[in-house]
């Protein structure tokens, strides 16, 4: 039983690690109704900052994980300013399918720059797990479930309580009605990139720590997808219930399914969980529901 | 001298002249040039080896021509072609390649070639030499694509009979497993050792077979299942991020099981993505190919000779000796094909036959490879395979068993 209860445990903050990734998608999905493939790129290219801070330059953890995060934000800032700025105004489906050409570009720039070879990623949350009785915990994932739970909280109170993210919000609406009613859509846009960037670069911090650093790593951004599509796009709060929900059942498929099936059930169930969710109630379970008249 | 008998002297010497300039072109024929087609992936997921391991086959083709293909009078011409290590890039490629070089050999490098070429080889006639070990999903008849290693699960299953035999006893060594699903290749090193065991249990308890992803989010609850399982070895013979985060595991949980891994993924690969060799101390590597360690072997010696003559540049570990032992099966088959063809209209197809006509010596393959006999029934020797064990000891890579006997393995 105190295993039973160790899974559960484990599997939600493995499910509040894919909240994190998620939370990316939805950040710059509300700000510009744009859904962003190269997120699992934005984490890697945050692990690599991270890296080459610490590992590189030799900086310690206190100096170089707020100097990543702020690069990892400029990076955001970047890429709105050069890719998507000019496309303002224009179909939704452009700026999306920019976000599929980043996804391939990101991913030639590291190799490009960093070369492919499998690096050791910096001990940034302490190896050892924490014991609770038998129970035991891994810590990185322990303090990323408490950030994520933070960063959930505070983006909700930004998005729903201040002026910037009202305004971010009526950006995702529409564009020129935003622009009209002197809402900068640049901006907003530029912001919700930002944002987007450090969080990847926290979740890249989380999911890394200990562990070795490849492009392979940008896997965990279709890992966060289920999660996202799940909550639905608009909610930064439904993100938290419904990470705990999919890494539950995936850490119980993985622990009770797999070993009886001998397969990989665990790594699919995500993405039926998904389907799922997508063939019932296509929002999400938080999403807005939009109401047309015409 | 007459007029007439000028003329005749001229025509004589017209006549001469005519004969040597006949001559001098077919001592120019004789040099014969064949094209190799090498499949490289410079920029997908094996991208970080294929720098070293490309350097090892090219320098054994550089030294091929310049020590037998002289006096053979033939020479090994070759191009790289980027696969990204994509089954549908090399489909797309294969034509292109084709009618561009008109290869009497293909140089491939894994799984993705394997399966993009399986059914066009033996239609264009032409053999693909590979350099890892075999999978099971290949292991046809009449191949056309050859491995000089078996599959990993003999590989494996080799390597646990040894440490059975170290550990002494009657019991079966009880193994856990850890693959992907990620790719057919890693299911397959897996599902052969999973026969293996099932058909022999007095050898092998599986005790634990996981499925993982290829960069795994937290493995600390499945290696509590190895643990409590009571594993004395684990076998991953898939990838370097699932060795990390197998090992991170095992840490957590206050474990140290042996972990076996195979040459792409071996220990120093592994050692250098968690920070240093010394962190592998007391795991294994085991493959059917020399180890690359310190020790001075003929391999580690054929090696010095690429680096100071052939301009090798690529440092000595388990990719490079991987690159060496493909070029050089590779140039000793061609070579045998010339012995028994000649240097003229040499094709893929008397390449092919060679293979199976002769076995490749140890001592022609400078004790990179194992004896090979090659026969229609695989495609890869079935009889006397061997596997080399190295671990880590103090830091340094050290062989810690050669030519250990891989048993009979079924078919699956």
């Amino acid at each position: 039983m105190v295993y039973f209860i160790n899974d559960i445990i484990t599997g939600a903050l493995i499910g509040l690690l894919y909240s994190l990734v998620a939370m990316g998608f939805v950040v710059i999905y509300r700000a510009s109704k744009v859904f962003n493939f190269a997120q699992g790129e934005l984490v890697i290219i945050g692990g690599f900052i991270v890296w080459f801070t610490t590992m590189q330059a030799g900086l310690s953890l206190w100096l170089s994980i707020p100097l990543s995060l702020v690069l990892a934000g400029l990076v955001g800032y970047a890429i709105e300013r050069i890719f998507l700025t000019k496309l303002i105004g224009e179909s939704v489906f452009s700026m999306v399918m920019v976000t599929v050409g980043l996804l391939i570009l990101l991913r030639g720039l590291v190799l490009l720059v960093f070369g492919p070879a499998v690096r050791p990623f910096p001990i940034i949350f302490p190896l050892k797990p924490l014991f609770l009785g038998d129970m035991l915990i891994p810590m990185n994932l322990l303090i990323g479930g408490i950030i994520t739970i933070v960063a959930a909280v505070g983006l909700s109170w930004f998005f729903n309580r201040t002026r910037s993210g009202l305004r971010m919000t009526a950006v995702a609406e529409d564009h020129v009605v935003a622009s009209s009613m002197g809402i900068s859509v640049k901006g907003s846009i530029a912001v919700a990139w930002v944002l987007g960037a450090i969080l990847s670069t926290i979740g890249a911090m989380i999911f890394l720590s200990g562990k070795s650093l490849t492009f392979l790593a940008s896997d965990i951004g279709f890992a966060a997808l289920p999660v996202a599509l799940f909550a639905g796009l608009e909610s930064i709060g439904g993100l938290i219930l419904a990470g705990v929900i999919i890494g539950i059942v995936q850490s119980l498929t993985t622990n009770y399914l797999d070993p009886l099936i001998g397969g990989s059930l665990g790594s699919v169930v995500p993405y039926i969980i998904m389907l799922a969710i997508l063939l019932i109630r296509p929002t999400g379970l938080f999403g807005w529901r939009t109401i047309e008249r015409v | 001298m007459t007029y007439q008998s000028n003329r005749g002297l001229r025509g004589l010497l017209a006549a001469a002249a005519l004969a040597a300039a006949a001559t001098m072109p077919l001592k120019a024929q004789a040099e014969e040039t064949y094209n190799l087609a090498l499949l490289s992936d410079f920029s997908g997921p094996y991208a970080d080896i294929m720098p070293i391991l490309a350097g090892g086959r090219e320098a054994v083709f550089t030294w091929w021509n310049e020590t037998r293909g002289k006096e053979l009078g033939v020479t090994l011409n070759y191009k790289n072609y980027e696969t990204r290590y994509d089954a549908a890039q090399v489909a797309s490629l294969w034509p292109g390649i084709k009618s561009e070089l008109d290869p009497i050999a293909v140089v491939g490098l894994g799984g993705p070639d394997v399966a993009a070429l399986s059914e066009r080889l033996p239609e264009d006639k032409i053999p693909m030499f590979m350099a890892t070990a075999a999978y099971g999903f290949a292991w046809q008849p009449d191949a056309w694509i050859f491995n000089p290693r078996p599959t990993y699960s003999h590989e494996s299953v080799g390597f646990l009979n040894w440490m059975r035999e170290q550990r002494g006893g009657d019991e079966p060594l009880k193994v856990a497993i850890l693959a992907s699903e990620a790719s057919p290749a890693y299911v397959d090193m897996a599902k052969g050792l999973e026969l293996y065991a099932e058909e022999h249990p007095e050898e092998i308890d599986l005790v634990e077979v996981i499925y993982t992803e290829v960069q795994p989010t937290d493995l600390t609850g499945q290696m509590r299942r190895v643990v409590r399982a009571g594993a004395e070895a684990l076998v991953i013979q898939t990838n370097t991020s699932i060795v990390v985060a197998a090992k991170r595991g095992l840490q957590a949980n206050g474990a140290n099981i042996p972990i076996m891994m195979s040459s792409h993924n071996g220990l120093p690969a592994s050692g250098g993505a968690l920070g240093g060799l010394e962190q592998m101390e007391g795991d294994f590597e085991a493959y059917g190919m020399a180890i690359a360690a310190d020790e001075d072997t003929p391999a580690r010696q054929f090696y010095e000779t690429l680096v100071a003559d052939y301009g090798l540049e690529a440092p000595w570990n388990v990719v490079t000796a991987m690159g060496v032992s493909q070029g050089l099966y590779t140039v000793i088959v061609i070579d045998h094909a010339i012995e028994a063809n000649g240097a003229e209209g040499l094709t893929g197809e008397k390449v092919r036959e060679a293979l199976f006509a002769r076995t490749i010596t140890t001592e022609e393959t400078h004790g990179f490879l194992p004896s090979l006999t090659f026969t229609p029934e695989a495609p890869f020797p079935l009889e006397g395979l061997k596997v080399n064990v190295g671990t880590v000891k103090d830091g340094k890579i050290t062989i810690e068993a050669t030519g250990v006997d891989v048993p009979h393995v079924e078919k699956w």
